[in-house]
């Protein structure tokens, strides 16, 4: 027994001074944040979303610049999420050993980073107004410039965030399209609880309850624009908030767990499964859908709609979410680390084809200003309906903060009104009232 | 002690030396250093700022729930792990075979990993898994994890589920060495099993159950995992644990100081929370005249 | 005495039966996570045993099902077993050498550093995690083997462990063995580690199963895909991008069935250790 065990013991020891010994050997090849350059081959980290098709995406377009440009070799691997892909880049960082470049950047994360000093200026490296001209995007970049007049993400895509419904259930209700104000989609509520008790609900979604920053983009920033007009909510540091559009939102969610409506509980895929028949929806579900819920097809048993509003608006107004995320190159990047990226971009960027296949395989519409007219586009609109109106509302579409601060700002809006309504815990003007007193407070 | 003992002792114990110096002290200096500091762990500069990081910590309410949490989830967990783990040591004692047997089955809990014990209790516990199901039927409709009470009840039921087994062997090797004789002794004196429970088998047994009482404590010092992967310290931070608290404040809001400090009043309240308990526990001990 | 015979056999079938009971109620978790591992998507979290089962999500695991992107399982694995293995053994040769000095050597300053191990051992450790982040990104170990390891390298409880054990080792056979003109290596060797046999299982099992299960150190430390450890990569699957649980469950019995079957065949060695440690 005591032989045997000692021969395992001087095994494992073995293996872990090779493990070392290996460790430091790849270390040495793949440190990204500095050196990078050998033997005349610059080599660049990319980042991915931690999305598999945005990996895909990505490995692809690497493999064909290196097969055109052997001085270069890009390393793309999705970013960690240990909790969130912020906390990892943020992390990486801090351990100076960031990526070359990543993607996945919103804006106030952009903000953060950028008064952090840890992103190149694009518009200072030789070649950017080509990337922005040559992609026709003249018009879609010009919100992401900073307060400090330089652009620090590229964004690559936007799409307009949508409600989805559960046609087969509204059709079972005596519903031909779904409703799109507030007292409507009670009414609808009640009908729906009257039919089914507690097997159905209105929105059936875990996140509702979580004060989890980002999570307030899929429901309360797409409710809070479509009720203001798309209201700032918050500009440079300045809370602007809409109080009667943010109290109607509140009280439309209050009204709906009133009416039993909401279940934030965790269920396995719930509108999906219907247990809940309405629910934000990004482009990027369908192709978990295509793999895991075939069943459900776009016009036939589920519907795509903007926000719903307050009664007495025009739906037609209604505006929503922007989710939009952008591509940054990270300030600890050699200097020919930064250029052989900027002239990967540049080289994605020039053919509107390679944008077509960025649609075509992540379902996320590319953040260029032509995507209605330009041909490259049309066929995949026409052969996937449902990406339509992501297309289609970008105009309507609200893109988040750029502050510094949005996660702590964004958690209040949370702890302090949405979970809270969600829950019963407090009426909707008080807990307005409350999240505005709290981000006040943080913004100082 | 003479030169060649010196030298090997010195020789033999310098790789904890070493450790402690890199993995100890050093850090240990540092995070002192840390929390006098505004530093955000990736901008190039920092500002001193004084005991400002204390100060706004201990204005913090998720501050104040991770003092509180710890001793709500002590006055959970504790009780039921140890009532369970004397009630499987009681009980697989009594067993005339197979012993080990059920004594390794109940300690397999222990080898799950918090992740995997966290994925299997979401599932157990959604809205559609079969348990909730039926409590509907039943007219009982609970979001377990989205209120504060039960949130804390289960986070307490998943870790007394993983430490009972271990508890309960160390417990039945305190069973074994209480010696038969005096059981039998018992028998013939007529004494009724929950006499014997009460008079003798708690007595004898009162060193292994200071031992478990002390591992028990120590567990809810360090609650992380199950709490990451459950509730993220929620809902309204009624499940947020020191670990918690301070790797959101380092790792996800960037506040290294301010965490740094926040880790150092983490360990004064565990110190002196420690020592309390286990004076505590000597104390019982000594007034039932079982040390 | 007929009746009591009966009372007894009686009162013996209770226990077994509440003893088994029990044992289910503990163990059903596990058979949870393996059956749904193998159930059909369709049925995973809705049956407490799954009535129709499928190989899918073993096969998404490996293949990445429809995304094409396989997620590094089993480098992941592999990762884990080296790391644990690495580190534990590091624990155990460490925690005798330490413990032989602090035990059977009489030298200057033992008993400092007999308390300071105790203290240490009490230390709160949620302190360090920032500043020990940091000291391993400066020494350039960040995302890497060693800075997996080197951390967890030492165990506190294994030296404790093995202090109070080598304490209780009759001092004549070391002096014995001097005299022949063993080392103190060979005295280790020879002496100390074949009479704590049962102990060291136990030490090594629960040093392994700590550093298989670890997560908080292992999410911080890694970067890249090629040094994630399982744990994490599973912590990973919960993103916001749709989850999978079928391939969550399989992975999650892919990370406990290794340390069980370990468990199972070291078991009655380890039960053994225990109950003596602990006398």
């Amino acid at each position: 027994m005591m032989r045997k065990s000692l021969g395992a013991l001087l095994l494992a020891a073995v293996a872990s001074t090779m493990l070392s010994a290996c460790s430091t050997g790849q270390g040495s090849t793949e440190s990204s944040g500095n050196g990078g350059a050998s033997g005349g081959v610059t080599t660049i980290e990319f980042w991915a979303a931690p999305n598999p098709t945005q990996q895909a995406y990505w490995q692809e377009m690497a493999k064909a610049y290196e097969s055109e440009h052997s001085n270069v070799k890009i390393n793309v691997s999705a970013i960690k999420e240990s909790p969130t892909s912020e906390a990892s880049i943020q992390s990486a960082i801090a351990a100076k050993s960031a990526p070359t470049m990543s993607e996945n950047i919103n804006r106030g994360f952009g903000a953060q980073l950028a008064d952090s000093k840890a992103l190149v200026p694009l518009d200072t490296l030789d070649g950017f107004q080509d990337i922005v001209k040559e992609r026709n995007m003249n018009s879609t970049i010009e919100p992401w410039k900073f307060a400090d007049g330089h652009q620090y993400v590229l964004p690559i895509y936007s799409n307009a965030m949508l409600f989805g419904w559960r046609l087969d259930v509204l059709k079972e209700l005596g519903y031909n399209e779904p409703p799109q104000t507030y007292s409507e989609i009670v009414e609808l509520t009640k009908k729906l609880k009257d039919k089914y008790g507690d097997q159905k609900y209105l929105w059936a979604k875990a996140d509702l309850a979580d004060p989890t920053a980002w999570k307030r983009w899929f429901d309360f920033y797409m409710l809070y624009n479509a009720a203001s007009g798309g209201n700032k909510f918050i500009e440079g540091s300045r809370f602007t908030g809409d109080r009667k559009a943010g109290e109607e939102v509140l009280a439309f969610m209050d009204d709906l767990r009133k009416a039993n409506g909401l279940l934030a509980r965790q269920v396995t895929d719930p509108f999906e499964n219907g247990v809940g028949v309405f629910t934000d929806v990004g482009p990027w579900t369908f192709t978990t859908w295509k793999e895991k819920y075939p069943n459900l097809k776009y016009g036939d048993n589920f519907a795509l709609t903007m926000p719903p509003v307050p009664d007495g608006m025009d739906p037609k107004d209604s505006k929503t979410f922007a989710d939009t995320k952008g591509l940054v190159i990270y300030a600890s990047a050699t200097k020919e680390q930064q250029a052989a990226a900027i002239d990967f971009i540049k080289w994605v960027y020039s053919d509107a084809a390679n944008d077509a296949k960025w649609f075509e395989q992540t379902n996320l519409p590319p953040a260029r200003d032509d995507l209605k007219t330009n041909d490259s586009f049309k066929a995949i609109l026409d052969k996937q309906p449902e990406l339509k109106p992501y297309a289609e509302n970008v105009p309507n579409a609200i893109p988040p903060m750029d502050n510094a601060k949005y996660n702590d700002l964004q958690t209040i809006i949370g702890t302090e009104a949405f979970n809270k309504v969600v829950k019963g815990q407090i009426s909707p003007a008080e807990g307005w009232a409350n999240m505005q007193k709290a981000i006040e407070g943080a913004l100082q | 002690m003479d030169h060649r003992n010196n030298k090997m002792g010195w020789l033999f114990t310098s790789p904890y030396l070493l450790y402690s110096l890199i993995f100890f002290f050093g850090p240990l200096i540092w995070s002192f250093f840390l929390s006098v500091t505004d530093w955000n762990l990736i901008a190039p500069t920092f500002n001193l700022v004084g005991i400002e990081n204390f100060a706004n910590a201990l204005k913090s309410p998720s501050v104040h729930s991770a003092f509180w949490v710890t001793y709500k989830f002590m006055i959970i967990f504790v009780p039921i792990v140890t009532v369970l783990a004397t009630a499987v040591a009681v009980l697989v004692h009594g067993l005339p075979r197979f012993k080990s047997l059920f004594l390794i089955g109940f300690f397999l809990p222990y080898l799950s990993s918090g992740v995997v014990s966290s994925l299997i209790a979401k599932g157990l516990l959604s809205y559609t898994s079969p348990m909730n199901v039926f409590l509907r039927k039943m007219g009982l409709d609970i979001d377990w994890l989205g209120t504060p009470l039960s949130a804390l009840g289960i986070v307490g039921l998943i870790l007394a589920w993983k430490f009972t087994g271990y508890y309960a062997l160390i417990l039945t090797s305190g069973l074994e060495s209480i010696d038969k004789e005096v059981y039998e002794a018992a028998a013939i004196d007529g004494v009724t099993d929950r006499q014997r429970f009460w008079r003798i088998t708690l007595p004898l047994l009162y060193p292994s159950l200071y031992t478990t009482l002390i591992l028990a404590f120590g567990v809810t010092f360090g609650i992380f995992t199950e709490v990451y992967q459950l509730t993220g310290g929620g809902p309204n931070n009624a499940t947020n644990t020191w670990q918690m608290e301070i790797f959101k404040q380092a790792f996800t809001n960037l506040q290294a100081g301010y965490a740094s400090a926040v880790a150092l009043l983490a360990s004064v309240a565990t110190f002196i929370s420690i020592f309390i308990i286990r004076k505590f526990l000597e104390i019982w001990g000594k007034r039932n005249g079982w040390v | 005495m007929v009746g009591s015979n009966r009372n007894r056999g009686i009162r013996r079938t209770v226990r077994y039966a509440l003893a088994m009971i029990l044992l289910l109620v503990m163990v059903y978790p596990y058979l949870y996570m393996v059956l749904n591992s193998f159930a059909d998507w369709a049925h995973i979290d809705k049956q407490l045993l799954p009535t129709k089962y499928s190989l899918k999500s073993y096969e998404w695991l490996f293949t990445g099902g429809e995304t094409g992107i396989p997620r590094p399982w089993l480098h992941a694995f592999l990762n884990s077993v080296m790391v644990s293995l690495a580190s534990t053994v590091l624990m155990m040769i460490f925690g005798v050498m330490v413990a032989y000095a602090l035990s059977k050597l009489n030298f200057f300053g033992r008993n400092a550093i007999n308390n300071f191990v105790l203290f240490h051992m009490f230390f709160p450790a949620i302190i360090l995690l920032i500043p020990t982040f940091l000291i391993i990104q400066r020494v350039g170990l960040y995302d890497s083997y060693l800075g997996l390891i080197l951390p967890k390298a030492v165990s506190l409880w294994a030296i404790f462990m093995y202090t109070n054990f080598f304490k209780a080792v009759p001092t004549v056979f070391i002096e014995a063995a001097r005299l022949d003109g063993a080392s103190d290596l060979k005295i280790m060797y020879k002496i100390m580690l074949p009479m704590s046999k049962s102990i060291t299982t136990v030490i090594f099992l629960f040093l392994l199963m700590e550093r298989w299960t670890e997560l908080l150190w292992d999410m911080i430390i890694v970067k890249s895909d090629r040094m994630l450890t399982l744990n994490v990569l599973i912590s990973q699957m919960f993103g916001p991008y749709g989850s999978y649980p079928g391939p969550l469950y399989a992975a999650s019995a892919l990370l406990t069935l290794p340390i069980i079957i370990m468990f199972i065949i070291f078991g009655k060695k380890f039960q053994e250790g225990m109950q003596f440690s602990l006398k």
